[in-house]
C-alpha cells in the first residue's frame, strides 16, 4: 500500500507541466530586490526566509501571497510606486540562498550587477515635455547622468546605466506617473 | 529521595521554546522600529505607532547606540537567520533549495553545517527544543488535555498511524520541489510558516495563506491525531530523524530503578514507549519523560544505539512475580 501510494504520487507529479520559465502569473508589474538572479531562476533559488525584507531600511520589500501564482508564493518584490529601492544593498548581503547576490554599495558593483528594470518616460504625461519645467525624477535619481540625464526644460532621458531602482517613479509628481520602471522580464 | 539534575531539563526546554518564539515576535518588531527611526518623523506618527516606538526604544535602548546599525545584527527566523555575522539555516532549507534548483549552492550549505552537526549528536532536538510550531502544538495539546475533561471531542491517545509516513512526505515534497522548480518545503514546513507569518502579521498587513495552513495543521493535531503533524507528516522531523538515527545523546531507562508506573508513556507526546525502552529515531530528546519519572529511572546517556528491552522494571510488581516464580521453580528443581 505504501509503495502504491508513493508511485501514485509520482504519477501525479509527472502530470504537472514541467518547470516553466515564464515570469509569475498575474497582472502585477513588480521588481525583484537588487542583485536578484534572473526571474526564471528566482523561485527555485529563493528559500523564503524573509531576511531581505527584514533588513530593508526603506521597507520597500513586500512578499507575494497567492496573487502571482503558487510558484511565487512568499517571494520578495518591490513596487517602486509605493516604496522604491534606495540601493543600500543590505538585502543582497544578508540573503543566504544566493537568490540576491551579495554586492557592495559602490557604483561599479551596482551598475554591473543590478538589473531590476529600466525607466521609461511617457512624454505625453511628463510635465517637462509639456513645457512645465519639472526635473523631480532627475533630482531623485541616485545615478544622475549615468542612468538619467536632463535636456532642455529638464526633460528626462533614460540612459543605459539605469538599474531600475524606481526612485524616479516614486518621486514623479504627475498622476499617473510619467516615468515608470519596466522590469526586464517585460521586455525592457 | 534522590533527585536527578536531568529532571529540570524540561523546564529549560520550555524556556528555550519560549525564547525562540518571543524572538520571532521581537525581530519583526525591531524591523518596524528601525523603519520608524529611519523615517525621522516621530511627531507625525499616529498615537499607536508612538506607543510602539516608545516601547521598542525602552526595550532596545540598553543594547544599542545606533538602531540602524546595531539592530541589524540579528535577523531572520529559525528557517534561516543571521546572528552577529553567523549565518544559520535549517538543513531542510538546504535540501529544499538543492531540490528546487537541481544544483548545490555551497555558501548556503555551509550555513546548515552547525545545525546538521548538532542533529547528528542530539537527534531531532530541534523539534522539542527550538521549533516555534512545536511550541504552539505542544501548548495546544496541553490545553486540550484540560478541555477534554469538559467533554469537547479532542483527539485522544489510542489512534495511531505509521510514523514512517513522514518520510514519504519528505520524499514527495523533494520531488515536487524539483518538478515545479520552487521551494515547496518552505510552504509546508510549519516552523518556516510560523516564523514567516508572524513576520507578515507584525510588519505587513497580516498573515497570509500560510496562517490558514498552520491553523489547519493545528486542528489536525487537536481533532484527528494527537501531535499528529510532528509525528506523522512533518518533512523536517523526517529529515532530523534520519540524521539522528545514530545520535550520540539519547534517553535511556535504568531498569533497576523503574517501577513500571507508565507515567513516562502517558507523558510522551510522540506516543513513544520509554517504559519498554522504546525510543528510536523518533525521540526528540525533549526530556518530558525524565521530568515525570518518580523514580528517576530515566536519564541521558551517550551511546550510538538504544538499549534493547531490558524487561520489566525491578521495582515493579511484574518483575517481583517473575523473580518469585523463578525462585520457586529453582527450589522445585533442587
Amino acid at each position: 500500500m505504501k509503495r502504491r501510494s508513493f508511485l501514485m504520487a509520482l504519477a501525479a507529479l509527472a502530470a504537472v507541466p514541467a518547470r516553466a520559465a515564464e515570469p509569475p502569473k498575474g497582472t502585477l508589474r513588480f521588481l525583484r530586490p537588487p542583485g536578484a538572479v534572473p526571474e526564471s531562476q528566482f523561485a527555485e533559488t529563493c528559500i523564503r526566509c524573509g531576511q531581505c525584507g527584514m533588513i530593508c531600511p526603506n521597507r520597500a520589500i513586500n512578499y507575494f501571497g497567492l496573487e502571482s501564482g503558487l510558484k511565487a508564493l512568499d517571494t520578495p518584490y518591490i513596487l517602486p510606486r509605493q516604496q522604491a529601492c534606495i540601493l543600500c544593498m543590505k538585502c543582497g548581503q544578508i540573503c543566504p540562498s544566493g537568490a540576491l547576490k551579495p554586492l557592495v554599495r559602490e557604483a561599479e558593483d551596482i551598475l554591473a550587477h543590478v538589473k531590476m528594470g529600466r525607466a521609461q518616460v511617457d512624454e505625453t504625461l511628463c510635465l517637462s515635455f509639456q513645457g512645465k519645467t519639472c526635473g523631480v525624477c532627475y533630482r531623485a535619481c541616485p545615478l544622475q547622468d549615468v542612468a538619467l540625464r536632463v535636456g532642455l526644460l529638464e526633460q528626462p532621458h533614460v540612459m543605459d546605466g539605469c538599474v531600475g531602482c524606481g526612485l524616479c517613479e516614486r518621486s514623479c509628481i504627475q498622476m499617473p506617473q510619467a516615468i515608470r520602471i519596466i522590469p526586464h522580464e517585460y521586455g525592457a | 529521595m534522590r533527585v536527578s539534575p536531568w529532571r529540570h531539563l524540561n523546564k529549560l526546554r520550555w524556556v528555550s521554546l519560549t525564547l525562540v518564539f518571543l524572538m520571532l515576535i521581537l525581530l519583526p518588531c525591531i524591523h518596524v522600529y528601525q523603519n520608524l527611526v529611519a523615517a525621522h518623523a516621530y511627531d507625525l506618527l499616529p498615537a499607536s505607532d508612538k506607543t510602539f516606538y516608545d516601547v521598542m526604544e525602552r526595550i532596545t535602548d540598553p543594547f544599542v547606540t545606533d538602531p540602524a546599525k546595531n539592530l541589524d545584527k540579528i535577523k531572520g527566523t529559525t528557517w534561516s537567520g543571521t546572528f552577529f555575522g553567523l549565518r544559520l539555516s535549517d538543513p531542510l532549507a538546504v535540501v529544499s533549495q538543492s531540490a528546487a534548483a537541481l544544483s548545490v549552492y555551497w555558501p548556503f550549505v555551509v550555513t546548515a553545517l552547525i545545525p546538521i552537526a548538532l542533529t547528528l549528536i542530539f537527534g531531532r532536538f530541534f523539534c522539542g527544543w527550538l521549533c516555534p510550531a512545536a511550541f504552539l502544538y505542544e501548548l495546544a495539546d496541553k490545553s486540550a488535555t484540560w478541555l477534554r475533561k469538559t467533554g469537547f471531542p479532542f483527539a485522544g491517545d489510542g489512534k495511531n498511524f505509521n510514523p514512517r509516513f513522514k518520510y514519504l512526505v519528505l520524499a514527495v515534497s523533494v520531488i515536487a520541489s524539483a518538478v515545479l522548480g520552487t521551494a515547496v518545503l518552505a510552504a509546508i514546513y510549519p516552523p518556516a510558516v510560523v516564523g514567516r507569518e508572524l513576520y507578515y502579521t507584525i510588519a505587513y498587513s497580516g498573515a497570509g495563506v500560510g496562517g490558514v495552513y498552520f491553523l489547519v495543521t493545528l486542528l489536525f493535531d487537536l481533532l484527528v491525531i494527537r501531535r499528529g503533524f510532528c509525528r506523522f507528516l512533518c518533512p523536517g522531523g523526517a529529515l532530523y530523524s534520519l540524521l539522528g538515527h545514530y545520535r550520540l545523546v539519547r534517553i535511556q531507562r535504568k531498569v533497576e530503578a523503574c517501577d513500571d508506573c507508565t507515567l513516562c508513556n502517558l507523558e510522551c507526546q510522540y506516543g513513544l514507549d520509554p517504559k519498554r525502552d522504546g525510543f528510536g529515531q523518533e525521540c526528540n530528546n525533549c526530556s518530558a519523560c525524565i521530568a515525570v519519572c518518580p523514580k528517576d529511572a530515566l536519564a541521558f546517556t551517550v551511546r550510538l544505539r538504544d538499549a534493547p528491552y531490558a524487561g520489566p522494571g525491578h521495582l515493579g510488581a511484574a518483575y517481583r512475580r517473575q523473580r518469585d516464580k523463578n525462585a520457586t521453580t529453582k527450589e522445585g528443581a533442587a
